[in-house]
Formats: C-alpha cells, sequence, structure tokens
C-alpha cells in the first residue's frame, strides 16, 4: 500500500502534459451545434470502427489516460449505443461492417449526433475505392462533426471536443 | 535435427519422382513439386523427427495475364537452424482444386481458407469449407484477388447467414459478442457454447475489417507503397512498413546503409516498447486492477510524444522508405531519448513490483487461459503468445535484419503458456528493448541515411522478408509487376496464425475470463483482416 502512495506522490500530477493542439480544420457547422445544444456541456460517446487501421482507436483509448483524462471535460465513454449520446466512427465503411453501423445508428436513442474521426471516416482516406470499402461515413449516416487527421492526436479531438461545446453554449440560447 | 541441404538430401530420397526442379531464390532453396506429392511431402517435413518443418507461409500467385497458372508456395522453417525452404506447385489452366495439407498440418487451416475466398481454388480435403473472409453477404464466383476482378468493383449483396457450429446439451447456451465490442476496440465476433460458466466452445468470426488491401498493393509502384504498408495495422506501422522495404529492396537490389539499419531498429524497439508497455496496463485492467493502468497509460504516452517529437508522427509513420530511412534522428537526439527511456526504466520495474504484489491479479492471470505448447506447434502460433508457451522463435535471432546482426537480442521464453507468462514476456521484452536502444545509441556509425533505388526488378521477380514486429513474425512476399509496379503483394501479420490459437485457450475457463486472456493475446483485427 504504501509503495503505491509513494509511487503516485512521487509521479505527481501529468494531465494537461501534452503539447497545444492549434485550432480545428474542420469548423463546427451551425446545424451541429444546434443537434448538440440538448447535451449541454457533457457528451456520452460510444465508439464505432467499422474498418479502421487501429491509429485512431488507440488514439481515443489515450484519451482515457491521465495524460488527456478526457474526463474532466464531462466526456464519458459509454459500453452500450443505448447509453449514447454521440457515436464517434473511424475507418472508412468496409462492406462487412455497413450493417452493422447502420443497426448501431438505429439503436441509438435520439437525439444524437455522429462524429467521423480519422481521414477514413471522412473520405477513406487511402482506402478510397477498394472493392471492400462501401465509402466514407456520411454515405449511410448524417455527420455532424468532422476530426481530420491520420490519425489525429489525442489534442486534436480534445481540441474538436472542445470547439463543439463553445459553438453549442454560443449557438442561441 | 538438420538444415535445409538434408532436409532436401532426405526429400530427394524419398519422393524423387515428384520433385520437378530444385532452385533458390535470394538464397532459399525452392523445391517445384507435383501437385498432388503436396500432402505427403509437407507431412514428411513436418513430422520428420530430424526435421521438424513449420508451415511460416502459404501463398498463390495468379499469373495471368502473363502465363494462364496459379502457383501455390509453401514456406517452411525448419526447426533447428530455423532456416527456410520452399515448395511451390502449379495449377494449369483451368484446374481449380488443390490437396489440403490442413489434416496433417493444423497451421494452414485458415491460409487454404483465405486462398478459396480470395482466388476460387478449392482446397479439397480442408475439414472447414465455410466462408472466411468474404462474409455470407458476398456474391458467389466474386474472388478478389484474380487478375480479372477489377479493384473498384462495387459488389451486390446477396442474402446469407454463418453457420456456426453448435453444441446441444442440457443448460448449454450460446453467448454472441461482437462485432461492436463494449470498450474502444476493434471489430470481431466471438460465440461462445458455454454450460453456466465455464466455456465449452468458443468460435470466431472475423474478417469485419477486410479493406482489400492486398488488391490495392497491385495498384501501387514498388516504391510508393509505403504510406499502404504502414496503414495495414496502424500500431504496427513500423513493422509492416520495415518487411516491405525489405522485401523491395531485396527485389532491386538496394543495400541500406548502416546508420539506416540502425535506425530501423531503433524506431521498431521503440514501437516494441510502448505497445508492450500499454499491453501490460491493460491486462492489469482487465482484471479490474486500474491502477498500473493508469501507470502504464501515462509511460506510454511518455512514449509516443518522444516519438512525436522524434518523427513528426506518435506512430512512427513516414520513417520507413524504399532503401533506408526518411528521417534522420541526429546523435543528439538520440543521446536525449536514450536518458529519457533510462529514467522510464526504474519507473516501470516499481509498477511491476507494484502489479505482482496484488494478490488478486496474481490469483486471476495464473493458471488462465493456458496454451499448451504441443496445441501451440500444431497452430503454428509465434511471437509473444508463442514465446510464452515455450515455442522458441524470434526472427531477430534467427533471420537477422536491419542491425540485428550484430546487436543480440535475448529471446524471451517461458513455459507455461498462461496469462501470467504472457505478461511477464512482455515485461521481459520491455527491458530487453530498452538495453536494445542503449546498444544501438552506443554502435550507431555515421553516414547517409538512405540508398536512392535505380532501375526496375524484372516483371516476375520476388522476394520474401520477415520482421519480427511487436506482436510475432510479420511476413512480406512482393513479386515485381510490369514497369516497377506490384503483380502480387502477399501480407501476413502475425495475427492470422496467432488468432485460431485463442479458441483452445479459453476452453474450460470461465467467461468472465474471456477479456483478459483476449487482452493477453492481443491480437490485431486489421493485420488479420487485410
Amino acid at each position: 500500500m504504501f509503495s503505491i502512495l509513494k509511487k503516485s506522490l512521487k509521479t505527481g500530477v501529468v494531465t494537461g502534459q501534452y503539447p497545444k493542439a492549434e485550432a480545428s480544420q474542420e469548423p463546427i457547422s451551425p446545424e451541429a451545434a444546434q443537434n448538440t445544444k440538448p447535451f449541454r456541456r457533457s457528451l456520452a460517446i460510444r465508439e464505432v470502427d467499422t474498418g479502421s487501421c487501429n491509429a485512431c482507436e488507440m488514439e481515443m483509448n489515450a484519451l482515457a489516460n491521465p495524460v488527456y483524462d478526457v474526463e474532466r471535460f464531462g466526456v464519458h465513454i459509454v459500453a452500450s449505443p443505448r447509453h449514447a449520446d454521440a457515436l464517434v466512427v473511424t475507418g472508412p465503411v468496409t462492406v462487412n461492417m455497413e450493417r452493422a453501423l447502420k443497426d448501431v445508428y438505429k439503436q441509438t436513442p435520439d437525439p444524437k449526433i455522429v462524429i467521423a474521426l480519422g481521414d477514413c471516416a471522412i473520405n477513406c482516406g487511402i482506402f478510397k475505392g477498394s472493392y471492400a470499402v462501401t465509402g466514407p461515413v456520411e454515405r449511410h449516416i448524417p455527420v455532424d462533426v468532422r476530426i481530420p487527421g491520420c490519425p489525429p492526436r489525442p489534442g486534436e479531438i480534445l481540441k474538436a471536443l472542445s470547439e463543439l461545446r463553445d459553438a453549442q453554449r454560443r449557438s442561441g440560447d | 535435427m538438420a538444415d535445409a541441404q538434408t532436409a532436401i538430401t532426405l526429400l530427394k530420397e524419398a519422393y524423387a519422382a515428384s520433385i520437378v526442379e530444385m532452385t533458390s531464390i535470394n538464397g532459399t532453396p525452392r523445391l517445384q513439386v507435383k501437385k498432388d506429392a503436396v500432402p505427403q511431402i509437407t507431412q514428411f517435413l513436418h513430422t520428420h523427427p530430424k526435421l521438424r518443418g513449420a508451415l511460416s507461409l502459404l501463398w498463390v500467385v495468379d499469373h495471368r495475364p502473363r502465363e494462364t497458372r496459379y502457383e501455390i508456395c509453401y514456406l517452411f522453417t525448419l526447426s533447428e537452424h530455423h532456416e527456410w525452404l520452399l515448395l511451390c506447385t502449379d495449377l494449369h489452366g483451368e484446374d481449380r482444386l488443390f490437396p489440403s495439407i490442413t489434416p496433417h498440418i493444423h497451421a494452414a487451416k485458415w491460409y487454404e481458407r483465405e486462398i478459396r475466398d480470395m482466388f476460387g481454388l478449392i482446397p479439397i480435403g480442408h475439414p472447414d469449407m465455410r466462408r472466411l473472409v468474404r462474409h455470407e453477404h458476398w456474391p458467389k464466383g466474386s474472388h478478389p484477388l484474380k487478375k480479372d476482378f477489377r479493384w473498384d468493383t462495387i459488389l451486390e449483396r446477396v442474402q446469407g447467414q454463418h453457420v456456426f457450429r453448435h453444441i446441444e446439451g442440457e443448460g448449454v447456451f450460446e453467448v454472441a459478442v461482437g462485432p461492436i465490442h463494449a470498450g474502444i476496440i476493434e471489430p470481431g465476433h466471438f460465440r461462445f457454447s458455454v454450460a453456466g460458466e465455464p466455456i465449452m466452445q468458443l468460435e470466431l468470426h472475423h474478417f469485419w475489417k477486410h479493406r482489400g488491401v492486398e488488391k490495392l498493393f497491385e495498384r501501387q509502384q514498388l516504391t510508393e507503397a509505403v504510406p499502404l504498408a504502414e496503414r495495414v495495422s496502424g500500431d504496427t506501422t513500423v513493422g509492416h512498413s520495415l518487411a516491405y522495404c525489405q522485401a523491395v529492396e531485396t527485389l532491386m537490389q538496394i543495400k541500406v546503409p548502416r546508420r539506416a539499419c540502425y535506425l530501423r531498429s531503433f524506431f521498431l524497439e521503440l514501437e516494441r516498447l510502448y505497445n508492450h508497455i500499454g499491453d501490460v496496463g491493460a491486462i492489469c485492467t482487465d482484471v479490474a486492477y486500474s491502477l498500473p493502468h493508469a501507470h502504464c497509460g501515462r509511460l506510454k504516452e511518455q512514449i509516443m510524444q518522444l516519438n512525436d517529437r522524434l518523427t513528426g508522427s506518435r506512430f512512427l509513420r513516414g520513417v520507413n522508405c524504399v532503401g533506408g530511412v526518411g528521417t534522420d534522428v541526429t546523435n543528439e537526439q538520440l543521446a536525449k531519448a536514450t536518458v529519457e527511456l533510462d529514467g522510464l526504466e526504474p519507473d516501470f520495474t516499481d509498477l511491476e513490483k507494484i502489479a505482482f504484489a496484488n494478490s488478486t491479479l496474481k490469483d486471476r492471470v495464473e493458471t488462465t487461459g493456458v496454451l499448451s505448447n504441443s496445441i501451440a506447434w500444431d497452430h503454428g502460433v509465434m511471437g509473444v503468445v508463442g514465446r510464452a508457451s515455450g515455442i522458441d522463435r524470434d526472427i531477430r535471432r534467427d533471420h537477422p535484419f536491419a542491425a540485428y546482426d550484430e546487436l543480440s537480442p535475448k529471446v524471451v521464453l517461458y513455459r507455461y503458456g498462461d496469462v501470467r507468462a504472457r505478461m511477464r514476456v512482455r515485461i521481459d521484452e520491455i527491458h530487453e528493448s530498452l538495453r536494445l536502444i542503449r546498444e544501438i545509441r552506443q554502435h550507431i556509425p555515421l553516414g547517409p541515411i538512405v540508398a536512392q533505388p535505380t532501375g526496375k526488378p524484372a516483371s516476375g521477380t520476388w522476394a520474401l522478408s520477415a520482421v519480427e514486429g511487436w506482436r510475432g513474425e510479420i511476413l512480406y512476399m512482393v513479386m515485381a509487376g510490369e514497369n516497377g509496379g506490384i503483380h502480387r503483394c502477399k501480407v501476413r501479420d502475425p495475427s492470422f496464425v496467432n488468432w485460431p490459437a485463442i479458441q483452445y485457450a479459453v476452453l474450460g475457463n470461465i467467461v468472465p475470463d474471456f477479456p483478459v486472456i483476449n487482452k493477453s493475446f492481443n491480437m490485431s483485427y486489421a493485420g488479420n483482416d487485410l
């Protein structure tokens, strides 16, 4: 027990020790801000992988580590689409995952928003045109927010989420 | 125990009538044999006590339009000196059948089903003829890797359901998990048959992430396909791109400068480090001890930020290129990085002690998910999972590449094959990687970092390359096409071979132990599915 306490005291606080990201290249549209209004400043996120190379998933997993700690912004990663406010979709939608993506979208209760994470989800990236890929996420389900990058750094994902929060707070009222 | 020459002598004695031709490709002996003799010859190689050949790779090349034949190649690794031996056979004209070697060599089971899905060649005698890569809603006759199938075909959908093996009995029910799992992880389907808590049978149904990588390779030029290789499996960027670059360099006969070799080993060890640290933390959190997971997350983040500072990419993308490395790391930067990693080592050793001081963790990881040595050998299991079950294979020692002919990595071997063994293999490899990085920093020479590729290789020539990625052995076969393009690129991530082994490791364990067993294997879904 003491060794654990000693280690925690020696390590100190590491939250926030990451290089600051610049403003996102895909600004939040007014419709996206409007759709996010019901959630105020918090978001329950369900991540759906439709065929990515796994780098975007690792960056999303990094959001939960002590350095980025996304929960301090009110963002919570949930285990089931039924508990989710937002679906974060990665990967170019492959032929095998197309049905699963549509099912998850139907199962997520309204109101909901969809965030396309990574170049593959936005425009299929390097897999564009392949027989096994059915096109970017917006071909199948409406997308509200886009976070580009291959993969986007966790700092950039946090910046996009905070811009989303600011945009929904500014819109209307 | 013997080497390739002895194997060839023994084969010539026993099967002289079936051997058509004997050549050698880049130093690997190659035997052309008659199609019908393949099962006996492969069984001979696998079971002969002196040879104990393990199947490393099985692939098909569609030689059209140049010649109307399909060539099936089997790559064996002979146990004693880890030498390679190639067997090749041809299917001419309209022939679509080939004899299956799966009944004797179980490691071939997924390879042959993949060949059937991708090429339409039927393995006669294979015990499991269900579809593997193309799920049941793909139309019949759509075999993507055939040369007359366009890379950008828009596929129709047909009705179809995957048939799982059932266990009937009182109290037996099926639990279906996936493709979308509860955590942030890739899609894959697991079908359990349970009687109460203990798992009676697990069946995998993967390939949800099939993106057509091998077909996309055929559209690229040899020197430009590195970004595609990097994105086969995102967390094994350096492993895959290095394997691809090495195959092309052997093909184009480029000699990579020594400094580039050392830098490649450095990046490979960095990749091994950050992934193993993340895995150790994840195994701890799967047994509900989240403190080491938080600390490992912090350490992994430290290494990934180091990657970003050194190369501009957290995943080390863009470092490998054909002929060498794309980004130089100055000796001062290397020294600073080594100092930082040296500071990380005692931090991690403390964590080891904290993790193994916890009796709950020890209770849950010991004797859980045992993969015995005999099953691991039969199914060709390799890499971290193999070394935890006593399979002594490490490409860094057996077929040294990059700078590993001068560095001598110590190969970690455990025998029990449970989750604890797999965890300990990772922990020991972390310490070994840190030691190798210190050695690289001491011995790295100055000099150029890239040798420009010149000329184009003749169409039809091919080369193999093997790299010990952090999960295990990554094998690439690259065949040159017309005008510097690629005719065929066979990609094999170690996950493709190790995934089926988890079906055996979970038997008898309880369902709540499945996440920790799966995490201790930590196979790539994307690298498997391609």
